[in-house]
């Protein structure tokens, strides 16, 4: 009998690695040699000569990481990044909690609401930057003549994607658009999973509905807050699209974040070595604060 | 009694500013698409016109017919688009079955490590992987074909798949494997006949996930795709509508609602299954 047990153990591994190898193999293939591979290609210079002819890169003493050091493209690329990201969760979490904390009480229609507010999580990524970029479109823009209203006038010509000041806040207002729904979501399905009965126990403690939320509520739905919000990092961190269609980076570099300054030196300038390198300290960068995300809210939830 | 009432309800303030805050969330979420619906049905005189108008005057279909007629080379897009999403979809359901199978029934040591690996694979940047995929394909001869795509689109949508399936055979109990086994019945008959059906609803939550991705992705197809007649809708809409001065408004509007329908109504159709499955993976996941 226990020779039986043993032997199906070791079936077990076999055949569990049969199941994963096909998976393995892809993202090995597609996903783990090429991140190495462009990590050693950052130290190399690399172009699209070396693509045409098939000659591998040759080792240039961190010239790639030096260029980058010399001008304030990178410095400035990282800062439109973290300002774009630490805004965008910031305002999508604050607004996704409102909104899921209102579906969650006794409103007529919730369900059907829930539906169609998923709709711009829906819409491609491309299209909801065409959606936006005729928002604020600069001569007929609905966003222009909303402006116009509200400042009584006193704003004529609001064009917000061909401001330096505002442009940023554009492409984030279009982020929030599209990522308020799944987060909403997903705080809404952690709400509906706090216990009632502590909930009205609270009540009938007399403890009014901040206090609930502050101390009933919001420890139940931390671990979806956690994950939701460490999602939104990561996306936002890696955000491309909406960019490079809305703002192409611009207007004066105003929104060139670290995705458009990699791809517009590997893919537009063909310096693939040193877009590279860009891309490696992103990755860095983006591995720190997640990991830091995380420790810190480990320490909130001991504490 | 009264104490009770009392506290289960609303003062008239907060009540209104509940509602308040609902309405201008909501504004916010839905205004932009009914604007696009509007705008694509007017004329692109009216749709130049300031202060814009919030119902067209006479609504047309110019900018679709313009699109069907004139513009045929979206429908290329469209349909390389339809091609590339659906065989992502297909083939990460197997994979995931494969994999998600695996992950949920088996926990030793090799399974952790996997596991770790697919959540770490979700974080790189997709254009990392396109600097190193554009020289490493176009050795092995794929770069610039639907096929090479394909699968640089299914590897980036595999983890979560596998990650979201083994959530859903990990609710299976293993009872019924047991029963089987006894019975007789092969492992791979077991997993494709017996519990494979039990996680159907999964499966399409996973389905519908990966084909949403797909048809969302731009940076794979601005990198490994050169030919026009193969590129997808994201980056031929970009490449070919976008031009720096003559933008055609209505058109543009026209192609949003044109490009977007077929996963709204993928989603709107399935969303049952959608929404319990984006809880499941993102939470337990």
């Amino acid at each position: 009998m226990k020779s039986r047990t043993l032997k199906r153990t070791r079936s077990d591994l076999l055949f569990s690695f049969i199941l994963d190898a096909p998976a393995l193999l892809m993202t090995v293939l597609f996903i783990i040699v090429p991140i190495v591979d462009s990590v050693i290609k950052s130290f190399q210079d690399y172009g699209v000569r070396n693509i045409i002819s098939g000659k591998p890169g040759v080792w240039n003493n961190f010239a790639n990481y030096l260029y980058l050091a010399k001008t304030d493209a990178f410095s400035m690329a990282s800062i439109h990044t973290f300002s774009f990201v630490l805004g965008v969760v910031v305002l999508q979490f604050l607004l996704s909690l409102l909104l899921s904390l209102i579906l969650n009480t006794e409103i007529k229609g919730a369900r059907l609401l829930r539906s169609i507010m998923m709709t711009p999580w829906v819409v491609p990524t491309v299209i909801s930057a065409l959606i936006w970029m005729w928002l604020f479109q600069p001569q007929y823009g609905f966003v222009k003549y909303l402006v116009n209203l509200v400042s009584l006038g006193k704003v004529q010509d609001f064009a917000m994607l061909n401001n330096p000041r505002t442009a940023l806040a554009g492409v984030g207002i279009a982020a929030l658009w599209k990522q308020i729904p799944l987060m909403s979501l997903l705080l809404l399905a952690g709400l509906q999973n706090v216990p009632q009965e502590i909930n009205e126990a609270a009540m009938i403690d007399g403890a009014g509905k901040f206090r609930r939320f502050l101390s009933v509520t919001l420890p139940y739905l931390s671990p979806v807050i956690k994950v939701s919000i460490s999602m939104a990092i990561i996306e936002n961190f890696k955000q491309f699209p909406l960019f490079w269609t809305m703002t192409g980076g611009g207007p004066n570099n105003a929104t060139t974040t670290l995705a458009v300054l990699s791809y517009r030196e590997a893919f537009v300038s063909m310096n693939l070595g040193s877009g590279a390198a860009v891309t490696t300290l992103w990755m860095l960068m983006m591995i720190l604060v997640v990991f830091f995300y995380n420790r810190v809210f480990r320490v909130q939830d001991l504490g | 009694m009264s104490k009770t009432r009392t506290l289960k309800h609303d003062g008239p303030w907060y009540t209104a500013g509940k509602y308040l805050i609902l309405i201008v969330i909501l504004l916010f979420l839905l205004f932009p698409i009914y604007w696009v619906l509007v705008t694509s049905f007017k004329t692109n005189m009216e749709a130049y016109q300031y202060p814009p108008t919030f119902f067209p005057h006479s609504p047309v279909l110019d900018s679709f017919i313009k699109l069907f007629t004139q513009h045929n080379q979206f429908f290329v897009y469209y349909q390389n688009n339809l091609i590339v999403s659906a065989s992502v979809a297909l083939l990460g359901c197997i994979l995931a079955i494969f994999a998600g199978y695996s992950l949920a029934r088996f926990k030793n040591r090799w399974n952790q490590a996997f596991f770790a690996l697919l959540l770490a694979s979700q974080m790189f940047p997709v254009i990392s992987r396109m600097i190193s995929l554009y020289a490493i394909m176009g050795k092995l001869g794929i770069i610039n074909t639907l096929g090479g795509l394909i699968f640089a689109l299914l590897a980036a949508q595999v983890p979560f798949c596998i990650i979201l399936m083994a959530s859903f055979f990990a609710n299976i109990p293993t009872e019924i494997e047991e029963a089987a086994f006894v019975d007789g019945a092969g492992r791979w008959r077991i997993l494709f006949t017996i519990v494979t059906p039990l996680v159907k609803s999964g499966l399409l939550a996973v389905g519908i996930y990966a084909f949403l991705m797909t048809w969302d992705d731009y940076l794979h197809a601005a990198t490994l795709i050169q030919d026009d007649s193969l590129r997808t809708l994201s980056v031929g809409i970009a490449l070919r509508y976008l031009g720096e001065l003559s933008y055609d408004w209505s058109l543009v509007n026209a192609i949003s609602i044109i490009g977007t329908i077929p996963v709204v109504l993928l989603f709107f159709f399935f969303q049952k299954y959608m929404i319990k499955g984006l809880v499941a993976g993102a939470v337990k996941g």
